[in-house]
Protein backbone atom coordinates (compact mmCIF):
# COMPACT_ATOMS: atom_id res chain seq x y z
CA UNK A 1 0.00 0.00 0.00
CA UNK A 2 1.30 3.38 -0.90
CA UNK A 3 -1.27 5.31 1.09
CA UNK A 4 0.35 6.87 4.08
CA UNK A 5 -2.74 6.18 6.18
CA UNK A 6 -2.49 3.78 9.06
CA UNK A 7 -4.89 0.91 8.79
CA UNK A 8 -7.34 1.06 11.63
CA UNK A 9 -9.41 -1.67 13.11
CA UNK A 10 -12.94 -0.43 12.61
CA UNK A 11 -16.31 -1.49 13.98
CA UNK A 12 -17.15 -3.07 10.62
CA UNK A 13 -14.13 -5.38 10.96
CA UNK A 14 -15.33 -6.50 14.38
CA UNK A 15 -18.81 -7.25 13.04
CA UNK A 16 -17.40 -9.22 10.12
CA UNK A 17 -15.11 -11.30 12.29
CA UNK A 18 -17.92 -12.07 14.71
CA UNK A 19 -20.14 -13.16 11.83
CA UNK A 20 -17.50 -15.44 10.36
CA UNK A 21 -16.73 -17.08 13.69
CA UNK A 22 -20.44 -17.56 14.31
CA UNK A 23 -20.83 -19.19 10.91
CA UNK A 24 -17.95 -21.60 11.50
CA UNK A 25 -19.32 -22.57 14.92
CA UNK A 26 -22.74 -23.11 13.41
CA UNK A 27 -21.39 -25.36 10.63
CA UNK A 28 -19.35 -27.41 13.09
CA UNK A 29 -22.37 -27.69 15.33
CA UNK A 30 -24.53 -28.94 12.46
CA UNK A 31 -21.93 -31.51 11.49
CA UNK A 32 -21.63 -32.73 15.05
CA UNK A 33 -25.26 -32.67 16.14
CA UNK A 34 -27.42 -33.14 13.06
CA UNK A 35 -25.50 -35.59 10.98
CA UNK A 36 -23.54 -37.01 13.92
CA UNK A 37 -20.34 -36.88 11.95
CA UNK A 38 -17.47 -38.86 13.44
CA UNK A 39 -14.24 -37.06 12.74
CA UNK A 40 -11.46 -39.49 12.01
CA UNK A 41 -8.44 -37.42 11.13
CA UNK A 42 -6.17 -40.31 12.02
CA UNK A 43 -6.81 -42.09 8.74
CA UNK A 44 -5.66 -39.16 6.62
CA UNK A 45 -1.85 -39.30 7.11
CA UNK A 46 -1.47 -42.68 5.46
CA UNK A 47 -3.01 -41.27 2.30
CA UNK A 48 -0.39 -38.56 2.30
CA UNK A 49 2.64 -40.70 3.08
CA UNK A 50 2.97 -44.36 3.81
CA UNK A 51 5.84 -46.45 5.04
CA UNK A 52 7.34 -48.58 2.30
CA UNK A 53 8.65 -51.80 3.85
CA UNK A 54 10.72 -52.71 0.81
CA UNK A 55 12.58 -49.46 0.69
CA UNK A 56 12.49 -48.88 4.40
CA UNK A 57 11.36 -45.26 4.21
CA UNK A 58 8.27 -43.12 3.82
CA UNK A 59 6.99 -42.68 0.28
CA UNK A 60 4.27 -40.52 -1.28
CA UNK A 61 0.79 -41.94 -1.10
CA UNK A 62 -2.53 -41.41 -2.91
CA UNK A 63 -3.17 -37.74 -2.15
CA UNK A 64 0.44 -36.68 -2.51
CA UNK A 65 0.60 -38.43 -5.87
CA UNK A 66 -2.45 -36.46 -6.90
CA UNK A 67 -0.85 -33.26 -5.69
CA UNK A 68 2.25 -33.90 -7.81
CA UNK A 69 0.08 -34.88 -10.78
CA UNK A 70 -1.85 -31.60 -10.49
CA UNK A 71 1.43 -29.70 -10.53
CA UNK A 72 2.62 -31.57 -13.64
CA UNK A 73 -0.68 -31.10 -15.43
CA UNK A 74 -0.68 -27.40 -14.58
CA UNK A 75 2.87 -26.90 -15.77
CA UNK A 76 2.15 -28.61 -19.10
CA UNK A 77 -1.17 -26.83 -19.41
CA UNK A 78 0.51 -23.48 -18.78
CA UNK A 79 3.41 -24.11 -21.17
CA UNK A 80 1.24 -25.40 -24.02
CA UNK A 81 -1.61 -22.97 -23.31
CA UNK A 82 0.78 -20.04 -23.40
CA UNK A 83 2.26 -21.30 -26.64
CA UNK A 84 -1.18 -21.62 -28.23
CA UNK A 85 -2.37 -18.34 -26.75
CA UNK A 86 0.62 -16.33 -27.92
CA UNK A 87 0.42 -17.72 -31.46
CA UNK A 88 -3.34 -17.27 -31.67
CA UNK A 89 -3.20 -13.84 -30.03
CA UNK A 90 -0.67 -12.66 -32.59
CA UNK A 91 -2.77 -14.16 -35.39
CA UNK A 92 -5.74 -12.18 -34.12
CA UNK A 93 -4.00 -8.84 -34.56
CA UNK A 94 -2.49 -9.70 -37.94
CA UNK A 95 -3.55 -8.01 -41.13
CA UNK A 96 -4.08 -11.38 -42.80
CA UNK A 97 -7.75 -12.26 -42.96
CA UNK A 98 -7.35 -16.00 -42.57
CA UNK A 99 -5.21 -15.74 -39.43
CA UNK A 100 -7.68 -13.36 -37.86
CA UNK A 101 -10.57 -15.60 -38.73
CA UNK A 102 -8.83 -18.67 -37.35
CA UNK A 103 -8.00 -16.94 -34.07
CA UNK A 104 -11.51 -15.61 -33.76
CA UNK A 105 -13.17 -18.97 -34.41
CA UNK A 106 -10.90 -20.71 -31.93
CA UNK A 107 -11.65 -18.27 -29.15
CA UNK A 108 -15.37 -18.23 -29.86
CA UNK A 109 -15.71 -21.99 -29.90
CA UNK A 110 -13.68 -22.66 -26.78
CA UNK A 111 -15.29 -19.91 -24.76
CA UNK A 112 -18.78 -21.06 -25.67
CA UNK A 113 -18.62 -24.71 -24.75
CA UNK A 114 -18.41 -26.05 -21.19
CA UNK A 115 -14.86 -27.14 -20.40
CA UNK A 116 -16.07 -30.57 -19.33
CA UNK A 117 -17.40 -31.18 -22.83
CA UNK A 118 -14.06 -30.16 -24.25
CA UNK A 119 -12.29 -32.64 -22.00
CA UNK A 120 -14.58 -35.47 -23.11
CA UNK A 121 -14.36 -34.63 -26.79
CA UNK A 122 -10.64 -34.53 -26.51
CA UNK A 123 -10.39 -37.72 -24.59
CA UNK A 124 -12.62 -39.79 -26.84
CA UNK A 125 -11.54 -38.29 -30.12
CA UNK A 126 -7.95 -37.29 -29.61
CA UNK A 127 -6.89 -40.10 -27.33
CA UNK A 128 -8.75 -42.99 -28.94
CA UNK A 129 -8.49 -41.91 -32.57
CA UNK A 130 -5.24 -40.05 -32.89
CA UNK A 131 -2.97 -41.01 -30.02
CA UNK A 132 -3.83 -44.69 -30.19
CA UNK A 133 -3.20 -44.80 -33.90
CA UNK A 134 0.06 -42.98 -33.52
CA UNK A 135 1.03 -45.68 -31.05
CA UNK A 136 2.67 -43.31 -28.61
CA UNK A 137 1.84 -45.27 -25.55
CA UNK A 138 2.94 -48.58 -27.02
CA UNK A 139 6.17 -47.10 -28.25
CA UNK A 140 7.00 -45.90 -24.78
CA UNK A 141 5.97 -49.21 -23.22
CA UNK A 142 8.22 -51.05 -25.63
CA UNK A 143 11.11 -48.67 -25.07
CA UNK A 144 13.69 -49.33 -22.41
CA UNK A 145 13.27 -48.59 -18.70
CA UNK A 146 15.27 -45.37 -19.03
CA UNK A 147 12.71 -43.96 -21.44
CA UNK A 148 9.84 -45.17 -19.29
CA UNK A 149 11.34 -43.53 -16.26
CA UNK A 150 11.79 -40.30 -18.14
CA UNK A 151 8.14 -40.33 -19.22
CA UNK A 152 7.12 -41.14 -15.66
CA UNK A 153 9.00 -38.15 -14.32
CA UNK A 154 7.88 -35.51 -16.80
CA UNK A 155 4.40 -36.89 -17.54
CA UNK A 156 2.91 -39.94 -15.87
CA UNK A 157 3.12 -43.70 -15.64
CA UNK A 158 3.42 -44.82 -19.29
CA UNK A 159 0.24 -46.90 -18.97
CA UNK A 160 -1.75 -43.70 -18.52
CA UNK A 161 0.16 -41.63 -21.07
CA UNK A 162 -2.75 -41.18 -23.49
CA UNK A 163 -5.03 -39.98 -20.70
CA UNK A 164 -2.40 -37.57 -19.48
CA UNK A 165 -1.66 -36.15 -22.91
CA UNK A 166 -5.27 -35.58 -23.79
CA UNK A 167 -5.86 -34.05 -20.36
CA UNK A 168 -2.90 -31.68 -20.66
CA UNK A 169 -3.89 -30.74 -24.19
CA UNK A 170 -7.51 -30.06 -23.36
CA UNK A 171 -6.41 -27.87 -20.44
CA UNK A 172 -3.97 -26.09 -22.74
CA UNK A 173 -6.56 -25.53 -25.43
CA UNK A 174 -9.08 -24.29 -22.91
CA UNK A 175 -6.68 -21.88 -21.19
CA UNK A 176 -5.15 -20.98 -24.54
CA UNK A 177 -8.39 -19.31 -25.61
CA UNK A 178 -8.27 -16.97 -22.63
CA UNK A 179 -4.56 -16.36 -23.09
CA UNK A 180 -5.26 -15.53 -26.74
CA UNK A 181 -7.57 -12.75 -25.61
CA UNK A 182 -5.06 -11.53 -23.02
CA UNK A 183 -2.33 -11.38 -25.65
CA UNK A 184 -4.60 -9.68 -28.15
CA UNK A 185 -5.69 -7.06 -25.62
CA UNK A 186 -2.07 -6.52 -24.59
CA UNK A 187 -1.00 -5.88 -28.16
CA UNK A 188 -3.98 -3.70 -28.96
CA UNK A 189 -3.38 -1.58 -25.88
CA UNK A 190 -0.20 -0.22 -27.46
CA UNK A 191 -1.07 3.06 -29.22
CA UNK A 192 -1.14 3.04 -33.01
CA UNK A 193 1.45 5.80 -32.99
CA UNK A 194 4.05 3.27 -31.86
CA UNK A 195 3.54 1.15 -34.97
CA UNK A 196 3.58 4.29 -37.08
CA UNK A 197 6.81 5.57 -35.57
CA UNK A 198 8.39 2.20 -36.32
CA UNK A 199 7.02 2.29 -39.84
CA UNK A 200 8.42 5.76 -40.46
CA UNK A 201 11.97 4.78 -39.52
CA UNK A 202 11.73 1.94 -42.01
CA UNK A 203 11.18 -1.07 -39.75
CA UNK A 204 9.38 -3.98 -41.37
CA UNK A 205 6.03 -4.95 -39.92
CA UNK A 206 7.71 -7.85 -38.13
CA UNK A 207 10.50 -5.65 -36.75
CA UNK A 208 7.94 -3.12 -35.53
CA UNK A 209 6.23 -5.94 -33.71
CA UNK A 210 9.38 -7.54 -32.40
CA UNK A 211 11.26 -4.46 -31.21
CA UNK A 212 8.54 -1.98 -30.38
CA UNK A 213 5.18 -3.57 -29.71
CA UNK A 214 6.13 -6.87 -28.10
CA UNK A 215 8.36 -5.50 -25.30
CA UNK A 216 5.65 -3.03 -24.32
CA UNK A 217 2.82 -5.54 -24.65
CA UNK A 218 4.79 -8.02 -22.55
CA UNK A 219 4.60 -5.75 -19.54
CA UNK A 220 0.87 -5.21 -19.99
CA UNK A 221 0.22 -8.89 -20.42
CA UNK A 222 2.07 -10.22 -17.39
CA UNK A 223 -0.47 -9.38 -14.64
CA UNK A 224 -3.54 -10.90 -16.35
CA UNK A 225 -1.44 -13.78 -17.61
CA UNK A 226 -0.29 -14.74 -14.14
CA UNK A 227 -3.93 -14.67 -13.06
CA UNK A 228 -4.71 -17.07 -15.87
CA UNK A 229 -1.90 -19.38 -14.72
CA UNK A 230 -3.52 -19.57 -11.29
CA UNK A 231 -6.83 -20.40 -12.96
CA UNK A 232 -5.12 -23.19 -14.86
CA UNK A 233 -4.16 -24.88 -11.60
CA UNK A 234 -7.74 -24.72 -10.40
CA UNK A 235 -9.26 -25.67 -13.75
CA UNK A 236 -7.02 -28.73 -14.01
CA UNK A 237 -9.39 -30.48 -11.56
CA UNK A 238 -11.80 -30.97 -14.43
CA UNK A 239 -9.75 -33.76 -16.00
CA UNK A 240 -10.66 -35.98 -13.07
CA UNK A 241 -13.64 -36.96 -15.23
CA UNK A 242 -11.33 -38.94 -17.51
CA UNK A 243 -9.63 -40.61 -14.56
CA UNK A 244 -6.35 -38.79 -14.63
CA UNK A 245 -5.13 -39.29 -11.07
CA UNK A 246 -4.74 -35.65 -10.15
CA UNK A 247 -5.61 -34.13 -6.79
CA UNK A 248 -9.40 -34.07 -7.10
CA UNK A 249 -9.59 -37.53 -8.59
CA UNK A 250 -7.42 -38.92 -5.79
CA UNK A 251 -9.63 -37.11 -3.32
CA UNK A 252 -12.65 -38.95 -4.67
CA UNK A 253 -10.79 -42.25 -4.46
CA UNK A 254 -9.83 -41.71 -0.83
CA UNK A 255 -13.34 -40.59 0.02
CA UNK A 256 -14.84 -43.66 -1.62
CA UNK A 257 -12.65 -46.04 0.34
CA UNK A 258 -12.70 -44.26 3.72
CA UNK A 259 -16.00 -42.33 3.82
CA UNK A 260 -14.01 -39.58 5.53
CA UNK A 261 -15.68 -36.98 3.34
CA UNK A 262 -14.99 -33.84 5.33
CA UNK A 263 -11.44 -34.68 6.27
CA UNK A 264 -10.51 -35.61 2.71
CA UNK A 265 -11.96 -32.51 1.14
CA UNK A 266 -10.55 -30.24 3.79
CA UNK A 267 -7.10 -31.66 3.03
CA UNK A 268 -7.65 -31.36 -0.72
CA UNK A 269 -8.82 -27.77 -0.32
CA UNK A 270 -5.77 -26.89 1.73
CA UNK A 271 -3.47 -28.44 -0.85
CA UNK A 272 -5.05 -26.52 -3.74
CA UNK A 273 -4.86 -23.38 -1.68
CA UNK A 274 -1.20 -23.91 -0.84
CA UNK A 275 -0.47 -24.37 -4.53
CA UNK A 276 -2.39 -21.39 -5.87
CA UNK A 277 -1.46 -19.11 -3.02
CA UNK A 278 2.25 -19.78 -3.28
CA UNK A 279 2.11 -19.33 -7.04
CA UNK A 280 0.27 -16.05 -6.79
CA UNK A 281 2.74 -14.71 -4.22
CA UNK A 282 5.65 -15.73 -6.45
CA UNK A 283 3.99 -14.04 -9.42
CA UNK A 284 3.22 -10.85 -7.57
CA UNK A 285 6.80 -10.67 -6.32
CA UNK A 286 8.07 -11.16 -9.88
CA UNK A 287 5.72 -8.50 -11.20
CA UNK A 288 6.88 -6.05 -8.58
CA UNK A 289 10.48 -6.74 -9.49
CA UNK A 290 9.67 -6.21 -13.16
CA UNK A 291 8.03 -2.89 -12.44
CA UNK A 292 10.81 -1.58 -10.27
CA UNK A 293 13.40 -2.73 -12.82
CA UNK A 294 12.79 0.34 -14.97
CA UNK B 1 21.87 33.66 -44.04
CA UNK B 2 23.26 32.14 -47.19
CA UNK B 3 20.89 31.59 -50.07
CA UNK B 4 20.18 27.96 -50.72
CA UNK B 5 19.84 26.59 -54.20
CA UNK B 6 16.56 24.79 -54.77
CA UNK B 7 17.12 21.58 -56.71
CA UNK B 8 15.20 19.08 -58.80
CA UNK B 9 11.70 17.85 -57.99
CA UNK B 10 11.91 15.21 -55.28
CA UNK B 11 8.25 14.76 -54.30
CA UNK B 12 5.62 14.49 -56.98
CA UNK B 13 2.02 14.01 -55.92
CA UNK B 14 -0.40 13.64 -58.80
CA UNK B 15 -4.19 13.83 -58.31
CA UNK B 16 -4.26 11.81 -55.14
CA UNK B 17 -7.56 11.06 -53.43
CA UNK B 18 -8.23 9.35 -50.15
CA UNK B 19 -11.53 8.35 -48.62
CA UNK B 20 -12.01 7.01 -45.11
CA UNK B 21 -14.84 4.65 -44.25
CA UNK B 22 -16.26 4.95 -47.77
CA UNK B 23 -17.59 8.49 -47.23
CA UNK B 24 -15.12 10.80 -45.49
CA UNK B 25 -13.24 12.44 -48.35
CA UNK B 26 -9.99 13.39 -46.66
CA UNK B 27 -8.14 14.21 -49.90
CA UNK B 28 -9.76 15.19 -53.18
CA UNK B 29 -7.56 15.20 -56.21
CA UNK B 30 -4.48 16.70 -54.59
CA UNK B 31 -1.43 17.48 -56.72
CA UNK B 32 1.79 18.87 -55.37
CA UNK B 33 5.46 19.12 -56.27
CA UNK B 34 8.28 19.71 -53.85
CA UNK B 35 11.85 20.38 -54.94
CA UNK B 36 15.05 19.40 -53.22
CA UNK B 37 15.94 21.67 -50.30
CA UNK B 38 12.54 23.31 -50.40
CA UNK B 39 10.63 23.99 -47.18
CA UNK B 40 6.90 23.72 -47.79
CA UNK B 41 4.52 24.76 -45.05
CA UNK B 42 0.99 23.37 -45.06
CA UNK B 43 -1.74 25.16 -43.16
CA UNK B 44 -5.49 24.81 -43.04
CA UNK B 45 -8.39 24.27 -40.65
CA UNK B 46 -8.85 21.10 -38.63
CA UNK B 47 -9.99 18.16 -40.72
CA UNK B 48 -8.81 19.68 -43.98
CA UNK B 49 -6.60 16.69 -44.76
CA UNK B 50 -3.15 18.03 -43.84
CA UNK B 51 -2.14 15.01 -41.78
CA UNK B 52 -3.61 12.62 -44.31
CA UNK B 53 -1.56 14.17 -47.10
CA UNK B 54 1.61 13.91 -45.03
CA UNK B 55 0.87 10.32 -44.05
CA UNK B 56 0.29 9.36 -47.67
CA UNK B 57 3.78 10.61 -48.49
CA UNK B 58 5.50 7.89 -46.47
CA UNK B 59 2.98 5.16 -47.05
CA UNK B 60 1.26 5.34 -43.67
CA UNK B 61 -2.02 5.68 -45.55
CA UNK B 62 -2.88 3.98 -48.80
CA UNK B 63 -4.03 6.26 -51.57
CA UNK B 64 -6.87 5.08 -53.73
CA UNK B 65 -6.33 7.23 -56.80
CA UNK B 66 -3.44 9.16 -58.24
CA UNK B 67 0.26 8.57 -57.84
CA UNK B 68 3.09 9.57 -55.56
CA UNK B 69 6.70 9.55 -56.71
CA UNK B 70 9.49 10.23 -54.27
CA UNK B 71 13.09 10.54 -55.40
CA UNK B 72 12.16 8.85 -58.69
CA UNK B 73 10.67 5.90 -56.86
CA UNK B 74 6.93 5.36 -57.26
CA UNK B 75 5.05 4.62 -54.06
CA UNK B 76 3.26 1.60 -55.50
CA UNK B 77 2.50 -1.91 -54.41
CA UNK B 78 6.12 -3.04 -54.72
CA UNK B 79 7.46 -3.78 -51.30
CA UNK B 80 10.98 -2.73 -52.24
CA UNK B 81 9.83 0.70 -53.37
CA UNK B 82 7.74 1.25 -50.29
CA UNK B 83 10.62 0.30 -48.03
CA UNK B 84 13.00 2.60 -49.88
CA UNK B 85 10.59 5.50 -49.52
CA UNK B 86 10.00 4.80 -45.86
CA UNK B 87 13.69 4.91 -45.13
CA UNK B 88 14.23 8.06 -47.21
CA UNK B 89 11.35 9.98 -45.67
CA UNK B 90 11.56 10.83 -41.98
CA UNK B 91 8.48 11.76 -40.01
CA UNK B 92 7.96 13.72 -36.83
CA UNK B 93 4.60 13.37 -35.10
CA UNK B 94 2.52 15.76 -33.07
CA UNK B 95 2.82 13.64 -29.93
CA UNK B 96 6.39 12.48 -30.50
CA UNK B 97 5.65 8.73 -30.47
CA UNK B 98 8.98 7.94 -28.87
CA UNK B 99 9.42 4.32 -27.82
CA UNK B 100 8.79 4.50 -24.07
CA UNK B 101 10.60 1.26 -23.24
CA UNK B 102 13.86 2.39 -24.82
CA UNK B 103 16.43 4.92 -23.73
CA UNK B 104 17.07 7.97 -25.87
CA UNK B 105 20.08 6.18 -27.35
CA UNK B 106 18.05 3.10 -28.30
CA UNK B 107 15.25 5.21 -29.71
CA UNK B 108 17.71 6.81 -32.08
CA UNK B 109 19.69 3.75 -33.07
CA UNK B 110 16.81 1.33 -33.59
CA UNK B 111 16.34 2.37 -37.23
CA UNK B 112 20.01 2.26 -38.28
CA UNK B 113 20.57 -1.02 -36.46
CA UNK B 114 17.57 -3.02 -37.56
CA UNK B 115 16.84 -1.50 -40.95
CA UNK B 116 20.28 -0.56 -42.21
CA UNK B 117 22.07 -3.23 -40.16
CA UNK B 118 24.83 -0.81 -39.34
CA UNK B 119 27.65 -1.66 -36.97
CA UNK B 120 26.90 -0.57 -33.45
CA UNK B 121 29.94 1.64 -32.82
CA UNK B 122 29.31 3.48 -36.05
CA UNK B 123 25.72 4.10 -35.04
CA UNK B 124 26.76 5.21 -31.57
CA UNK B 125 29.01 7.94 -32.93
CA UNK B 126 26.18 9.23 -35.09
CA UNK B 127 23.71 9.02 -32.21
CA UNK B 128 25.92 11.29 -30.15
CA UNK B 129 26.38 13.71 -33.04
CA UNK B 130 22.64 13.88 -33.60
CA UNK B 131 21.93 14.50 -29.95
CA UNK B 132 24.46 17.29 -29.97
CA UNK B 133 22.72 18.73 -32.98
CA UNK B 134 19.35 18.80 -31.23
CA UNK B 135 20.97 19.95 -28.00
CA UNK B 136 20.36 17.01 -25.65
CA UNK B 137 23.74 15.44 -24.99
CA UNK B 138 23.25 14.79 -21.28
CA UNK B 139 20.09 12.70 -21.63
CA UNK B 140 21.40 9.90 -23.81
CA UNK B 141 20.65 7.19 -21.24
CA UNK B 142 17.36 8.65 -20.01
CA UNK B 143 13.97 7.25 -20.84
CA UNK B 144 11.47 9.41 -22.75
CA UNK B 145 9.24 9.93 -19.74
CA UNK B 146 12.13 11.59 -17.91
CA UNK B 147 12.30 14.31 -20.56
CA UNK B 148 10.23 17.44 -21.07
CA UNK B 149 7.94 17.65 -24.10
CA UNK B 150 10.36 19.86 -25.98
CA UNK B 151 13.23 17.47 -25.30
CA UNK B 152 11.14 14.51 -26.38
CA UNK B 153 10.28 16.15 -29.66
CA UNK B 154 13.91 16.96 -30.28
CA UNK B 155 14.83 13.33 -29.65
CA UNK B 156 12.09 12.34 -32.10
CA UNK B 157 13.69 14.60 -34.70
CA UNK B 158 17.08 13.02 -34.02
CA UNK B 159 15.51 9.57 -34.35
CA UNK B 160 14.15 10.43 -37.78
CA UNK B 161 17.46 12.01 -38.84
CA UNK B 162 19.37 8.88 -37.82
CA UNK B 163 18.16 7.22 -41.01
CA UNK B 164 19.79 9.99 -43.07
CA UNK B 165 16.49 10.85 -44.75
CA UNK B 166 16.25 12.94 -47.92
CA UNK B 167 12.98 14.44 -46.80
CA UNK B 168 11.54 15.29 -43.39
CA UNK B 169 7.81 15.47 -42.73
CA UNK B 170 6.56 17.33 -39.67
CA UNK B 171 2.95 17.00 -38.53
CA UNK B 172 2.23 19.87 -36.13
CA UNK B 173 5.46 19.21 -34.24
CA UNK B 174 4.91 21.96 -31.69
CA UNK B 175 1.18 21.93 -31.05
CA UNK B 176 1.37 19.41 -28.20
CA UNK B 177 4.03 21.45 -26.41
CA UNK B 178 3.85 23.98 -23.61
CA UNK B 179 4.41 27.46 -25.10
CA UNK B 180 7.83 27.87 -23.51
CA UNK B 181 9.11 24.77 -25.29
CA UNK B 182 7.93 25.62 -28.77
CA UNK B 183 10.96 27.78 -29.48
CA UNK B 184 13.60 25.11 -28.84
CA UNK B 185 11.94 22.70 -31.29
CA UNK B 186 11.48 25.36 -33.95
CA UNK B 187 15.15 26.28 -33.58
CA UNK B 188 16.19 22.73 -34.45
CA UNK B 189 13.84 22.75 -37.43
CA UNK B 190 15.22 26.06 -38.64
CA UNK B 191 18.76 24.73 -38.46
CA UNK B 192 17.69 21.76 -40.55
CA UNK B 193 16.07 24.05 -43.09
CA UNK B 194 19.21 26.16 -43.35
CA UNK B 195 21.27 23.04 -43.89
CA UNK B 196 19.19 22.33 -46.95
CA UNK B 197 16.89 19.57 -45.75
CA UNK B 198 13.79 19.12 -47.87
CA UNK B 199 10.90 19.65 -45.47
CA UNK B 200 7.13 19.46 -45.56
CA UNK B 201 5.76 20.99 -42.38
CA UNK B 202 2.20 21.15 -41.16
CA UNK B 203 2.20 23.99 -38.67
CA UNK B 204 0.43 27.13 -37.66
CA UNK B 205 3.64 28.76 -36.48
CA UNK B 206 3.58 31.67 -38.89
CA UNK B 207 6.89 33.04 -37.62
CA UNK B 208 8.55 29.80 -38.67
CA UNK B 209 6.81 29.88 -42.04
CA UNK B 210 7.97 33.45 -42.70
CA UNK B 211 11.52 32.78 -41.64
CA UNK B 212 12.38 29.51 -43.39
CA UNK B 213 9.38 28.62 -45.54
CA UNK B 214 9.76 28.78 -49.31
CA UNK B 215 6.19 28.02 -50.15
CA UNK B 216 2.90 27.88 -48.30
CA UNK B 217 0.02 25.60 -49.12
CA UNK B 218 -3.42 26.28 -47.78
CA UNK B 219 -5.73 23.29 -47.61
CA UNK B 220 -9.45 23.11 -47.00
CA UNK B 221 -11.89 20.20 -47.27
CA UNK B 222 -9.31 17.88 -48.72
CA UNK B 223 -8.17 20.24 -51.46
CA UNK B 224 -5.26 22.57 -51.97
CA UNK B 225 -7.00 25.94 -52.08
CA UNK B 226 -4.03 28.20 -52.46
CA UNK B 227 -0.37 27.71 -53.12
CA UNK B 228 2.07 30.58 -53.19
CA UNK B 229 5.42 31.90 -52.11
CA UNK B 230 5.65 32.94 -48.49
CA UNK B 231 5.77 36.67 -49.28
CA UNK B 232 2.74 36.58 -51.55
CA UNK B 233 0.83 34.49 -49.11
CA UNK B 234 1.05 36.98 -46.28
CA UNK B 235 1.05 40.20 -48.36
CA UNK B 236 -1.79 39.50 -50.78
CA UNK B 237 -3.59 36.19 -50.42
CA UNK B 238 -5.80 35.52 -53.42
CA UNK B 239 -8.74 33.56 -52.11
CA UNK B 240 -11.34 34.80 -49.65
CA UNK B 241 -11.16 31.50 -47.75
CA UNK B 242 -7.44 31.98 -47.18
CA UNK B 243 -7.88 35.56 -45.98
CA UNK B 244 -10.48 34.50 -43.49
CA UNK B 245 -8.31 31.72 -42.12
CA UNK B 246 -5.23 33.93 -42.00
CA UNK B 247 -7.02 36.63 -40.06
CA UNK B 248 -8.17 34.01 -37.58
CA UNK B 249 -4.80 32.43 -36.86
CA UNK B 250 -2.93 35.72 -36.90
CA UNK B 251 -5.38 37.05 -34.31
CA UNK B 252 -4.75 34.03 -32.17
CA UNK B 253 -1.07 34.80 -32.17
CA UNK B 254 -0.34 31.91 -34.47
CA UNK B 255 -1.18 29.17 -32.03
CA UNK B 256 -3.69 26.43 -32.57
N1 LIG C 1 -8.07 6.86 -39.74
C1 LIG C 1 -9.15 7.62 -40.08
N2 LIG C 1 -10.36 7.05 -40.14
C2 LIG C 1 -11.44 7.79 -40.48
N3 LIG C 1 -11.40 9.09 -40.76
C3 LIG C 1 -10.22 9.72 -40.72
C4 LIG C 1 -9.02 9.01 -40.36
N4 LIG C 1 -8.01 9.88 -40.39
C5 LIG C 1 -8.53 11.07 -40.77
N5 LIG C 1 -9.85 10.98 -40.96
C6 LIG C 1 -10.74 12.06 -41.40
O1 LIG C 1 -10.19 12.63 -42.55
C7 LIG C 1 -10.34 14.04 -42.53
C8 LIG C 1 -8.97 14.68 -42.65
O2 LIG C 1 -8.25 14.41 -41.48
P1 LIG C 1 -6.80 14.94 -41.19
O3 LIG C 1 -6.34 14.33 -39.94
O4 LIG C 1 -5.97 14.73 -42.40
O5 LIG C 1 -7.03 16.49 -40.99
P2 LIG C 1 -6.02 17.60 -40.48
O6 LIG C 1 -6.05 18.66 -41.48
O7 LIG C 1 -4.71 16.99 -40.17
O8 LIG C 1 -6.71 18.11 -39.16
P3 LIG C 1 -6.07 18.58 -37.77
O9 LIG C 1 -5.65 19.99 -37.96
O10 LIG C 1 -7.20 18.45 -36.80
O11 LIG C 1 -4.93 17.68 -37.47
C9 LIG C 1 -11.07 14.36 -41.26
O12 LIG C 1 -12.45 14.50 -41.56
C10 LIG C 1 -10.84 13.17 -40.38
O13 LIG C 1 -11.91 12.99 -39.51
MG1 LIG D 1 -3.60 16.67 -38.37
Amino acid sequence: MTTGQKKKFKLIDLILITLIIALIIYVLYRIRVSIRYEWSWDIIPKYLFRFDDDRGRFVASTITHGFIMTIKLSIWGIILGTLIGVIMGILRVQNGLFGRFLGRIYVDIIRNIPPIVLVFIFYFFFSSQILDNLGFEEAVLRAGPAMQNFVRIIFIDPKLLNEFLSAALSIAIYEGAYITEIVRAGIESIPKGQWEAGHSIGLSRFAQFRHIILPQAFKNVMPPLSGQFISTIKDSAIVSVISVPELSFQGMQVMASTYATFETWIVITILYFVLTFSCSSIFSRLLKKMQSAD
Amino acid sequence: MKEKIIGETIIEVDSVSKTFDRRIKALRDVSLKVKQKEVVVIIGPSGSGKSTLLRCLNGLEETERGSIIIDDTPLDEHHKNRLKIRTEVGMVFQNFNLFPHMTVRDNIRTGPRFVRKEAIDEVDIRTEDLLEKVGITDKIDSFPRQLSGGQQQRVAIARALAMNPLIMLFDEPTSALDPEMVGEVLEVMKTLAHEGMTMVVVTHEMGFAREVGDRIIFMDEGKIVEESSVEDFFENPEKERTKLFLSKILDNGGCE
